[in-house]
């Protein structure tokens, strides 16, 4: 009927185990000894009960036998859903059990048979990642829908190393036919021929430095191509990620990957990648052309090559780890900046310059021991490169020396082949450099597709129900949620009518928060449902929804623009008649007149050189435009004095007629107008009432009431 | 007309509203004084208290929108920018030498955030006195003065 994966064994070591529960029995199966199973069976008339109890990061599992504890599974915290689940399913069953011991016959026909059909081992986390797979194979995956233009820039690659190879074969001739003859004098040249090298080896260079040009400008192109997707759909991707993903993440850390290591990978593709195409081209062209005119001398210049090629192979495991802690030590940097710039104010206030300085030189060196580190590395490698092209250079000249003795080659042959030695180490040499700057653009691709593989864990397609003006009903049903090991709502129900206010009072971290981002839906609830005009909320299209929800938050944050900007921000093609309605509406009409610029001043990342009140009036003017059903005030009035407070009241009370509304407040005033107040204790509502029926329970509200008028009359009194 | 305009004899202006109500020296103030300086104008009395707020002056009576305009202009000084003719690196700072809708001047800016747009290639730059200045249409400009102006903006 349903069944539950245990984790872990008495000892809290990791151990499998599976609790079947059928229509009569609960089962416990365990691997014990080596290929043995242990199994156990209860009654399930014989249970008494089945109690998760949970302990932070583990949860035990109570099976209670005529009074007593008679067996105890742990699991971990994650498992703890399905336990809910599993749990459930127990009661109900143990109900229609009773029931049929009583009366006789099984309480109706509808106890469920659905039988879940997934491997009771397989584990259920989705995984997060897709298999990755070598990052720059992805990344190549990732450019290839500009295959036309990766063509293009492949075949004037190859045009142009080919036209590159051109001089040395002739200066070969030229030294042949035109040089030696002339040197000797046995026979005579026509002076034209060396006119006729001249213009070849000048036509030569023309065409090497066009093709060159067209192959630089086809890939960078294509690199900034690259980049910019690659920037566009992580943003993009980012902007569909759940508010639990950027709790978790470090904004520096994000704003790095999105600027510095697609930057890296654009200079990967439009610098590197191009040279290595033209390194490997020119290697195999050289190679091919050595060989065809003598098999000897291209076999001793090519001697050095495995040594360079076991060093490459060397050499690129130890960069790429340097590369991705030195990338990962530029994010704590940016992390660093964006946490101390921001919060300056702070700084300064308790006096922690030295501090930040002394953090963010910890960090800098961190970024400088690391590309030490791999600088280290690489300054043996390149000479070390150098050192064998030096090498295979001796050694082309020494069997030719002795080819050309024993006439078996000519003195063309060895300054041709010379010229091809030297492009060719060259060319080893910048591949050297490749190899540097590839692992550095793997270690870039990796975290950015990193982001990329996170999946959205509220993806906002799902809800397909699409909905133009919400009435404004919404109804929690019995709703949990759970974050992580902690469960922070532990079953609400509530029914809200339309253009009811509802003010939540409750202690710090009773998950009032919590319950106005499910409405949001921020996060989707664990167990139970949010019903809004009778339409389950996960059935909504969650843009829709939105476009029918105002939000108004204690810290209001105002975006880069000007203020009709951020006014209008909900609404973009609001009209101008529009937007001062609003702002008027919200009393924010008057200030803003006093501005500069009045309605066309710019405000910055917070909000500038407005006061906190005045910004709280900007964000409210911001809701009321969207003219939303439901309203959601959280802590709205709590970041500013009373008297700003009196003010945002009043623009509070415009903004709240006629719509549904959820507010917070810890300042029970705010709450005035509201038709009922809810009381959350630790993730339950304990009272609900009037401001009067509560004071008269002489219960929570009550005493919150207390305490406050107590603070008031403590700060009205001077000492 | 549910209101009127006019200039007395002190040269202010003068507001009487629908209900025969007479405010003299009354300001009028932009409330888009950069993305719409043609509409929405606010009048206010002398504490900053607003009176009464036109929408389009263009519906006013001809002697009403004069006198309206004569206010406007003693008050709102937003020179536009025509050309600019060089941008000059100074100690802290640039100094950009423009010729304005108002004659040739220069002026001071210290950072490169004294220069904002304001959406569809329009730029307001306020120099360290406070003065706006604006260019309507960036893309409009010259190219001379567009390839000045892109090395500091």
């Amino acid at each position: 009927m349903a069944r539950f994966l245990t984790d872990l064994d008495a000892s809290l070591h990791f151990h499998q185990g599976l609790i079947v529960l059928t229509d009569r029995r609960l089962l416990h199966v365990e691997p014990a000894q080596a290929e043995d199973l242990s199994f156990r069976s209860w009654r399930l008339a014989d249970i008494e009960d089945l109690v998760i109890d949970e302990l932070g990061a583990v949860a035990e599992l109570h099976l209670f036998q005529g009074g007593t504890q008679s067996h105890l599974w742990r699991v971990t915290s994650g498992r703890v859903r399905e336990a809910d689940g599993f749990l459930a399913k127990f009661k109900e069953l143990q109900r229609a059990h009773r029931h049929e011991v009583l009366h006789g016959h099984p309480l109706g026909s509808t106890t469920p048979k659905k039988v879940e059909d997934d491997d009771p081992f397989a584990s259920d986390e989705v995984a997060t990642t897709s298999p990755p797979g070598s990052p720059l194979w992805r990344l190549m995956k990732f450019c290839s829908q500009w295959h036309k233009l990766m063509a293009l820039g492949f075949s004037l690659a190859m045009l142009s190393t080919w036209s590159g190879l051109i001089a040395p074969w002739l200066t070969g001739d030229l030294v042949d036919n035109v040089l030696i003859p002339l040197q000797s004098a046995t026979e005579r040249v026509h002076v034209k021929h060396v006119y006729q090298f001249a213009l070849y080896l000048a036509g030569a260079a023309v065409l090497t430095w066009m093709l060159k040009w067209a192959t630089t400008y086809v890939v960078s192109r294509l690199a900034e191509r690259c980049a910019s997707h690659m920037r566009r759909s992580t943003f993009e991707h980012l902007q569909k990620l759940s508010l639990t993903y950027f709790n978790k993440k470090r904004t520096g850390d994000l704003i790095s990957r999105i600027g510095g290591d697609t930057d890296h990978i654009s200079l990967f593709i439009s610098v590197n990648f191009i040279d290595f195409l033209v390194d490997v081209l020119t290697i195999i062209f050289t190679a091919v052309i050595m060989f065809t005119v003598n098999p000897l001398l291209a076999f001793a210049a090519l001697g050095p090559l495995p040594i360079v090629g076991w060093l490459v192979q060397w050499v690129r495991g130890v960069l790429r780890g340097g590369f991705a802690a030195a990338s990962r030590a530029w994010s704590a940097m940016n992390s660093v900046l964006s946490d101390t710039i921001p919060g300056v104010r702070v700084v300064k206030a308790f006096a922690q310059e030295q501090r930040e300085i002394e953090r963010f030189r910890q960090t800098d060196k961190h970024i400088f021991d690391t590309n030490d580190r791999v600088n280290r590395t690489w300054s043996f490698f390149e000479p070390t490169i150098n050192f064998l092209s030096d090498v295979g250079l001796l050694v082309v000249w020494a069997v030719g020396a002795w080819c050309v003795a024993h006439d078996k080659a000519k003195v063309g042959d060895l300054t041709m082949f010379v010229l091809y030695v030297m492009k060719f180490y060259g060319r080893l040499d910048s591949m050297s450099r490749f190899m540097a700057s590839s692992q550095r653009a793997a270690a870039s691709a990796h975290r950015i597709f990193e982001i990329l593989d996170v999946k959205p864990d509220m993806p906002i397609t799902d809800g397909t129900l699409t909905v133009s003006r919400l009435r404004g009903e919404i109804e929690f049903k019995d709703v949990k949620f759970r974050h992580g090991s902690r469960q922070i709502i532990k079953g609400i129900s509530l029914k809200i009518e339309p253009g009811e206010m509802i003010g939540l009072v409750g202690p710090s971290g009773a998950g009032k928060t919590t319950l106005v981002n499910l409405a949001c839906r921020f996060f989707d609830v664990s167990e139970g449902a949010i019903l809004v005009d009778g339409i389950d909320l996960r059935e909504l299209n969650v843009m829709d929804y939105r476009r029918n929800l105002g939000l108004v938050l204690q810290e209001p944050y105002l975006f880069y623009g000007t203020i009709a900007e951020n006014i209008a921000y909900g609404k973009p093609d609001a009209t101008r008649a529009e937007i001062i309605a609003a702002a008027r509406a919200a009393r924010a009409h008057d200030f803003i007149m006093k501005q500069p610029d009045a309605y066309d001043s710019l405000v910055g990342e917070r909000g500038g050189q407005l006061s906190g009140g005045e910004r709280q009036r900007i964000s409210i003017a911001r809701a009321l435009l969207i003219n939303p059903a439901l309203l959601i005030l959280d802590e709205a009035t709590s970041s500013v004095d009373t008297e700003t407070e009196r003010e945002i009241q009043a623009a509070l009370d415009h903004l709240v007629k006629g719509r549904t509304t959820i507010a917070i407040a810890h300042r029970l005033g705010t709450l005035r107008r509201a038709n009922r107040l809810i009381v959350v204790e630790d993730g339950k509502i304990t009272e609900t009432g009037t401001h009067d029926g509560l004071l008269a329970h002489s219960g929570t509200y009550a005493r919150l009431h207390q305490a406050m008028i107590e603070v008031t009359h403590a700060t009205a009194t001077p000492l | 007309m549910s209101l009127d305009l006019q200039t007395n004899a002190a040269g202010q202006l003068v507001l009487i509203t629908a209900d025969g109500t007479r405010y003299e020296n009354v300001r009028p103030a932009r409330i888009f004084p950069l993305t719409d300086a043609d509409h929405w104008i606010a009048l206010q009395d002398a504490t900053g208290r607003e009176l009464a707020c036109i929408e389009d002056p263009s519906a006013l009576q001809d002697s009403q929108r004069a006198a309206l305009q004569t206010a406007l202009t003693k008050r709102a000084f937003v020179p536009v920018i025509q050309s600019i003719e060089r941008i000059t690196r100074a100690a802290d700072g640039y100094i950009w030498h423009v010729i304005t809708d108002r004659g040739p001047t220069t002026f001071h800016v210290e950072t490169d955030e004294a220069v904002q747009t304001l959406g569809s290639g329009r730029l307001v730059i306020i120099d360290d006195h406070n003065t706006r200045y604006l260019i309507p249409n960036a893309t409009a400009l010259d190219p001379d003065s567009k390839r000045r102006m892109e090395r500091y903006y």
